[in-house]
């Protein structure tokens, strides 16, 4: 498989994921998404590796391997106070477990949104991708990917 | 790290695609490890010293700040 052929593939599974992720939302069925998107991450590894015309080596290693590790640098600070704040959620609702002698003060009205949590989320997850292109593209050009040939 | 590689390169008549394809890297990877971006691995450095028949000392020279 050539490279572009590569990146056209890819686009339209990501297409397909954006049609799959908005059939999950309107069957209100989380499954569908999450399915879809671990057999797409599959496609897209399993389909890199056909790619004929492009060499990866210890270069390109770096450049993912560094990309990823900034990327989850920052993320896992984001991602643990966003679980943290899931936990506040969680722990704001019946448990199923017997309740403590003395209830929780609760507001109906303060209960917290879970379309705005959604939200948050979805603005989490694209952050991450871009955050990962953009270190992914700094390291690339720091490592000599788009230099021009003087020969 | 400054090395030689082009220099070596023109001795030996190779292109970068070439030396790149011996070596089973990049051209990209040659290209930037001739400009000074990307340090190779020791095993890199050894092969391509040798396929040029000489010291890794005399292709790749430790630039002390």
């Amino acid at each position: 498989m050539k490279q572009n052929t590569f990146y056209f593939l890819t686009g339209i599974i990501g297409l397909a994921e954006v049609g799959f992720f908005w059939i999950s939302v309107v069957l209100r069925n989380p499954a569908i998404i999450v399915v879809t998107f671990i057999l797409g991450v599959l496609l897209i590894y399993a389909s890199r590796r056909t790619i004929s015309d492009r060499t990866d080596d210890e270069r390109s290693a770096l450049i993912t391997q560094k990309a990823g590790a900034r990327t989850l640098e920052i993320f896992w600070i984001l991602f643990f106070a966003i679980s943290l704040g899931s936990l506040v959620m969680g722990f704001a609702t019946p448990l199923g477990i017997p309740p403590p002698p003395k209830p929780f003060p609760r507001v109906p009205h303060d209960e917290p949104n879970l379309g705005y949590f959604g939200l948050l989320q979805m603005i989490l997850l694209c952050g991450m991708v871009f955050l990962y292109i953009g270190f992914r593209v700094y390291y690339a050009r720091k490592y000599g990917e788009w230099d021009k040939d003087e020969e | 790290m400054k090395n030689k590689i082009k220099v070596f390169r023109a001795m030996h008549n190779l292109t970068q695609d070439a030396l790149a394809q011996e070596m089973g890297v990049a051209r990209q990877t040659i290209l930037a490890i001739e400009k000074g971006k990307y340090d190779p691995s020791l095993d890199l450095a050894f092969k391509i010293a040798r396929r040029f028949g000489v010291n890794i000392n005399d292709v790749f020279m430790y630039d002390e700040i």
